[in-house]
């Protein structure tokens, strides 16, 4: 079984394209892979949704699976995401919410066509969107309670007083700890997924090879433990496609319990 | 070395999703009509213990 000692050479030739690298690179600007990847899913998204107000606003009942499945995730992120977490307040925070949701869904979406990265495949892309979604809700914060009232606010109330300095601290740091996690956790899962898809790619491709060396017995058996590796393939990329809605959902649901925590104090 | 880390990190993290789970289908089975908050409060637990498990793997990709 020499294709498994071929492997890890394999494996780091995948984790180097992994790294960023120009895509299109002219004379003053240079695009990487996942800004390319972002780009493309934003006019994807504006496509889209230019195409649905068109349509939607051509009959009073809305008409068609297009229209309707449009509807039915916009439904979706409207009741799960805004509506049940932020009660009252859910229409003045639900553009921002929607905005988080769509851009993510779109570009995890995305990463799934084979020979694409996904435009959150990249700490860059994630930190910002989560520094976005942080600024948000400490901003929600402060409009609330005042700057000095929101930095008191995280003290928990009907603590004894030595404690509830420490409390403070510990709350303090979790807040800002929530910038990483949310950035960290939508990179990391996307990276891991796609580095598991590309290694049982490779695996797989590995073993038809033998066929280069003549049609024999060997390459036969290759051959069958390829389309193994194949149905294991196919298994992981259908994970990867709940995933990919997951952590848009999981994202943007943090995102919205972050605000509701910053306008219950 | 790194891939032994992994997999000793990655039984806490199969424990925690094994706990959820858990708690989630014998919560459901008392409770048919509170699914559709259980399973969404079960979807936020197992992203966070499923996060730790990958921060595992990344970081023994990368070391």
């Amino acid at each position: 079984m020499d294709e498994f000692a071929r492997l890890p050479d394999e494996v780091n030739e995948l984790l180097n394209s992994f790294v960023s690298q120009p895509a299109i690179q002219t004379e003053h600007i240079t695009i990487t892979q996942y800004s390319l990847a972002m780009f493309i899913a934003v006019a994807i998204l504006l496509v889209v949704l230019f195409v649905f107000k068109k349509k939607q606003s051509a009959s009073l009942v809305p008409k068609g699976r297009f229209v309707n499945g449009v509807e039915y995730v916009i439904e979706f992120a409207k009741k799960d995401l805004a509506q049940d977490m932020l009660h009252s307040s859910w229409r003045q925070h639900f553009p921002f919410i929607a905005t988080v949701f769509f851009f993510i869904l779109i570009n995890n979406l995305l990463g799934l066509i084979p020979g694409f990265h996904p435009g959150t495949g990249t700490i860059g892309v994630t930190l910002a969107l989560a520094l976005i979604s942080f600024l948000y809700f400490i901003y929600v914060g402060i409009k609330k309670a005042g700057a000095l009232g929101y930095i008191k606010s995280l003290m928990p109330k009907g603590v004894p007083f030595p404690m509830n300095i420490m409390v403070w601290v510990i709350e303090l740091f979790s807040t800002f700890l929530r910038l990483i996690t949310l950035s960290v956790r939508l990179f990391c899962n996307m990276f891991a997924g796609h580095v598991v898809m590309g290694t049982f790619a490779i695996l797989a491709s590995l073993f038809i090879e033998r066929f280069a060396q003549g049609v024999t017995l060997e390459a036969f058996t290759g051959a069958g433990i390829s389309i193994l590796w194949l149905l294991v393939l196919i298994a992981i990329y259908i994970v990867e496609m709940l995933v990919a809605a997951i952590q848009a959902y999981v994202f943007t649901l943090l995102t919205s319990v972050y605000i509701q925590i910053a306008e219950e104090d | 070395m790194g891939v032994i880390g992994y997999g000793i990190g990655v039984i806490g993290a199969g424990l925690g999703i094994g706990i959820a789970a858990y708690g989630a289908t014998t919560a459901m089975a008392r409770q048919p009509e509170i699914q559709g908050r259980l399973f969404t409060v079960f979807i936020l637990a197992s992203a966070f213990v499923e996060a730790l498990a990958l921060i595992g793997f990344v970081v023994s990709l990368l070391a």
